[in-house]
């Protein structure tokens, strides 16, 4: 049996959004499944990171 | 010249990837400031020629902004 | 975020959860429910008014309930999706079908009471699972007072009081009385580092958080006094230490190593106690104590499991095994981020990209089957070299726009402009009945360049670029008029300033467009090889997947055999057998098909640029040339060679690798050992390298463990300045604790001492319990010496590829790109980047591996059209601008006799740096040119200003 070419990211925070456009990049369609009704999870919410105080954004 | 009467035209060099987008964020939270700057978007403000500040005085400004 | 939401190939299903899976790895059914927004994605144009006209007050979550907002809301303006969405549980129309205000006041039409929830069942070949983390229980955070004391806030809620977008719209103020605080408390690993609430292991990135918080809040409020409360400091990652000097340095922070046990109040003040490691007690009154809470398992970390059908560690993290960080223990699904383990962001962002890897490497037949891909009719080339016809697009946004600034005005003045042919103002021109009505015009009307002033084309410049593309006209034959986040929301007072502001932008974007060129958007051809550098645990990985999906790799390693580091460990962290994992990698790598493994060669020189690079490979004396599309730095690090300590004076003075060699062997080596003394930090954080060396207190630990394993009575010393066993390793210290292991402190300016005597060898100890000098007679000493850069200086002079102070390779961005360097098509991974751990080394090779393989992938580079482009015949060869290119992206090519500079447009970010300062004006910047630019500039003036100025012609 041949293999799908679509992949499933379960949760819209920095991983699954990260993971989902390198996948896609690599050649495959993603379903990015996430429970809010927007995707960026925690890292959406800070204000700034460490250690440069760059934008979360 | 009184601060009040005071109406200068300022011509901004936006940086795209820090201060334009800056602007725009003031934008999205609605910060108010006074309308008195007019933009030109460049990629970076290394682009920013000498040339273009001083033909910017010639053309009537009273301020250059840059901002990267 | 933006990139994922603008991907036809991501299809983003938000309100949505996992209810099923079955099926086997290549061929899984999920099925999918998914909650209806009530409002139409497409059509919403994210202008507010819903908002605005809500009734139904709600608590605001995105700003941690601090705020209020409305039923019908988008939680931050940046969100992805950019629409807006009806909380149903709050909704008048949804529980009680009255109101319907929203619905009445949507200019756009985009609310839909129609939609009903969706069940989905979707055919992929592997499941991700990257649901993050929970939060930590409120019981926790009773104990320390949250709830009870209105001035105990969390960390996430410090977050939104000091961000600019927060409730207080970055104002920090303490809630009880909105007053300024004066002192502040940050109180450490609450919820993390406790079993008396279930989490024994660290969460590996409140030390760090905490340190941004309050260096954030001393910028808004300078005169701030700010204490932090740590058991230890663990800022162990890439240049974290160095930032938390400066932090402490510059905003005077307090650091003091206690955990405060309780907190009271009195009167408006809360009472913090402690005791110090000297054994003295402590008080002091705060305005505000926050609390770094912990990052626990997800809620839903069991439901996860059983519908995936994995097994979790007994914290309810993802288990996971050190060798094979990214796998589940289910085939076909895998895991990243903090449900691997407690993570900060670099490190999710790269098991991101890790698990993108291994995820391609199972599903490669499939790979394109299943993909979209956009295609565009020609280009019509003799319509774009007629005359400038401009069409101008006058946007209302709704009201945003138009509410403030008088568009038909607007509109009409653009008509007075030389070379306007066409002129209209739309009610949302970004909608897609808009786009397609625009494109319908530009047809029409046989325009050629296209001026649309609306909001930012920061955000919206592609989807009309992309139009223009779907009609067959260059993309680059666009610009844009921001008289919306720039003019209209920033000058709602000021509607006839602001229109006059819109009239001058858009004037000035005419005068640009009436110079704006075709420019060509060249792919470049990438050739389908892969060169590693580097065969140790992270170069084995980087080719094994490389080669697993599906592309031919070269593995160069500099020594006789592969292995690396790898070769002197005995045991993961986590307990396995290190030689098995090693044996088993390099059986793979010498088995595959696909992987051409170098021996005791090195890298000599290497041209080119990313997809088509040639390298010259020497093997004891021979050199061989290799073109290859991608590159990956895996070159390693070294044990740090101790100086002093008597290290290399007595044979009882061993490193922590050489310690493990001899564990190795058993009993017989501590038959009659009774005394061992473990010294961290030797040579690392500051005493001779700067950097924290990440591992070593693992490392110690676990050697501890051992020993008590093969010799019960000895008695243990680790003499340490923080102990960073940071994430799960945080058991491992427990247990050295429970079985006896000592644990000491030192400062740095007061190291312990090793001394050789007649018999055997000492170590001397300030002991901050007793204050007083100790002496211990030793044994063993064993160092731990962590992990110094090896030599790389060469390569990155090579390469171009810069180092850090601390002489590792230096990654593109810390946080988002974490595998990449300054130079497109080359990656970096294990301790080539800096030190870490077997279990780290190995996700971030898979990511190195995802990273490289796309360029293989997509087979073609895609150059940006926004490149310097040099004229050779004016260029007089300085190099001025190759010096100065950022991203090496000038190159000096011989010509005839002279020396001419070169874009390598693959490379090229279209900064314009070279441009600027070219000497004789020789490069001029595609979108951006001088002309273009002074364009602008003198239409900046009403009157047009005269053209030809001396400056413009210097």
């Amino acid at each position: 049996m041949s293999k799908a070419g679509a992949i499933m990211v379960l949760g819209g925070g920095i991983a699954g959004v990260q993971t989902a456009l390198d996948l896609a990049d690599l050649g495959y369609y993603v379903y990015l499944v996430e429970k809010k009704p927007y995707i960026g999870g925690v890292m959406a919410q800070l204000d700034k990171t460490f250690p440069t105080n760059d934008c979360a954004i | 010249m009184t601060q009040e009467g005071y109406n200068p035209r300022i011509l901004g060099f936006f940086c795209h990837w820090c201060c334009y987008a800056a602007a725009d964020s003031a934008g999205v939270s609605r910060y108010q400031y006074p309308p008195n700057v007019r933009v030109i978007r460049v990629m970076c403000t290394g682009r920013i020629d000498v040339r273009f500040i001083l033909e910017a005085f010639r053309c009537g400004a009273d301020g250059v902004f840059t901002g990267g | 975020m933006v990139e994922a939401g603008r991907s036809p190939n991501i299809e983003i299903l938000t309100s949505a959860t996992l209810k099923s899976i079955k099926g086997r790895a290549g061929n899984f059914t999920a099925e999918v429910f998914q909650q209806p927004r009530y409002i139409n994605e497409d059509l919403c144009t994210a202008c507010g008014v819903c908002t605005m006209y809500c009734p139904r007050p709600i608590a605001d979550v995105y700003n941690e309930r601090l705020d209020i907002t409305r039923a019908t809301h988008i939680d931050f303006p940046q969100a992805i999706p950019t629409s807006y969405y009806i909380d149903p549980k709050a909704c008048l129309r949804v529980n009680y079908q009255t109101c319907n205000l929203c619905a009445q006041t949507c200019t756009a039409g985009a609310i839909d009471f129609s939609q009903k929830p969706k069940n989905m069942k979707l055919k992929v070949g592997s499941v991700i699972l990257a649901p993050g983390f929970g939060r930590v229980g409120h019981d926790v955070l009773e104990k320390f007072g949250y709830g009870r004391y209105q001035d105990v806030v969390t960390s996430y809620e410090f977050e939104r009081l000091t961000c600019a977008s927060g409730p207080t719209e970055g104002h920090l103020v303490r809630p009880s009385d909105q007053a300024t605080p004066k002192k502040i408390a940050f109180l450490q690993c609450i919820g993390s580092r406790d079993v008396t609430c279930g989490n024994g292991y660290c969460s590996s990135v409140c030390c760090m958080y905490a340190i941004k918080e309050a260096s954030v809040a001393k910028e808004h409020e300078p005169d701030l006094d700010i204490s932090l409360f740590f058991m230890d400091v663990r800022t162990q990652g890439k240049g974290f230490d160095a930032a938390r000097k400066r932090a402490e340095e510059k905003y005077g922070l307090n650091v003091i190593r206690a955990r405060v046990p309780k907190i009271d109040q009195i009167d408006s003040k809360l009472a913090l106690t402690w005791t110090t490691d000297d054994g003295e007690s402590h008080s002091d009154l705060f305005d505000m104590v926050v609390l770094s809470v912990g990052l626990d398992a997800p809620e839903d970390a069991h439901a996860i499991a059983d519908i995936a059908g994995i097994e979790l560690n007994s914290y309810d993290f993802c288990k996971t095994s050190h060798g094979a960080p990214l796998s589940t223990t289910k085939n076909g699904i895998y895991v990243a981020g903090a449900f691997q383990g407690p993570k900060d962001i670099p490190e999710s962002v790269t098991q991101a990209s890790g698990v993108a890897a291994i995820a391609s490497e199972l599903l490669k037949e499939g790979r394109g089957s299943q993909t979209i891909t956009v295609t565009y009719p020609d280009e019509d080339k003799a319509l774009e070299e007629e005359e400038p016809r401009i069409g101008v697009f006058v946007c209302h946004c709704g009201v945003n726009i138009a509410g403030v600034v008088d568009v038909k005005a607007v509109r009409d003045y653009a008509a007075s402009l030389p070379n306007v042919a066409y002129y209209e103002d739309t009610l949302y021109s970004c909608s897609q009945d808009a786009l397609k009505a625009i494109a319908q015009k530009v047809k029409e009307n046989r325009l050629n360049r296209v001026v649309i002033a609306a909001c930012s084309p920061r955000t919206h410049e592609p989807l009309f670029q992309e139009t223009l593309r779907s009609i067959g006209l260059n993309p680059a034959l666009f610009e844009m008029a921001n008289i919306r986040d720039q003019c209209a929301w920033v000058h709602a007072q000021e509607p006839e300033e602001a229109t006059q502001k819109s009239k001058d932008l858009v004037r000035m974007a005419v005068a640009k467009a009436r110079l704006l060129e075709p420019l060509a958007q060249p792919t470049v051809d990438v050739t389908q090889k892969a060169l590693v550098l580097g065969g140790g645990a992270a170069g084995m990985t980087v080719a094994l997947s490389i080669a697993d999906q599906g592309f031919e790799t070269v593995l160069v390693e500099k020594s006789k055999v592969l292995g690396g580091n790898l070769r002197k460990l005995t045991w993961t962290v986590d307990g396995q057998d290190a030689r098995k994992i090693l044996k088993d990698l390099v059986r793979k790598v010498e088995k595959h098909p696909k992987i051409d493994v170098m021996l005791d060669s090195e890298l000599e020189s290497t041209s080119g640029y990313v997809g088509n690079f040639t390298s010259t490979i020497s093997t004891g004396g021979k050199t061989e040339m290799v073109n290859h599309g991608v590159m990956v730095i895996a070159t390693g690090g070294k044990e740090y060679k101790p100086k002093g300590y008597c290290y290399g004076e007595s044979r009882q003075v061993l490193t922590q690798l050489e310690l493990e060699q001899r564990i190795a062997k058993g009993k017989s080596g501590f038959k009659t050992t009774k005394n061992v003394v473990m010294i961290q930090c030797v040579g690392s954080r500051g005493e001779d390298m700067e950097h924290c060396s990440r591992l070593c207190c693992s490392q110690a630990v676990k050697n501890a463990l051992k020993i008590k394993e093969l010799k019960p009575d000895a008695n243990i010393y680790i003499l340490y300045r923080d102990m960073r066993t940071y994430g799960f390793s945080e058991d491992l210290y427990r247990e050295a604790r429970q079985k006896g292991v000592r644990f000491l402190r030192y400062t740095p300016d007061n190291r312990p001492e090793v001394v050789k005597q007649a018999r055997g060898i000492k170590v001397n100890v300030y002991d901050r319990l007793l204050g007083e000098e100790i002496s211990i007679p030793a044994n063993l000493v064993v160092l731990s010496t962590g992990i110094a850069p090896g030599e790389n200086e060469n390569l990155s002079k090579l390469l171009k590829v810069p180092l850090t102070q601390d002489g590792f390779f230096l990654e593109a961005h810390a946080k988002l790109r974490p595998v990449e360097v300054a130079v497109d098509g080359v990656y970096l991974c294990g301790l080539a980047h800096g030190p870490k751990g077997l279990e780290e080394a190995v996700s971030q090779a898979k990511a190195a591996a995802a990273k490289a393989a796309i360029p293989l992938v997509k087979g073609k580079v895609a150059v940006e059209p926004i490149v310097s482009r040099i004229d050779k015949a004016t260029c007089i060869g300085c190099g001025i601008c190759a010096s100065l290119c950022p991203f090496n992206a000038i190159q000096m090519v011989k010509e005839g006799k002279r020396k001419k500079a070169e874009t390598i447009t693959a490379s090229c970010k279209g900064c314009g740096i070279c441009a600027s300062h070219c000497p004789v004006l020789a490069i001029s910047m595609g979108g951006f040119t001088d002309e273009e630019i002074f364009a602008q500039i003198h239409a900046f003036s009403p009157d047009g200003c005269g053209e030809g100025s001396e400056a413009e012609k210097k």
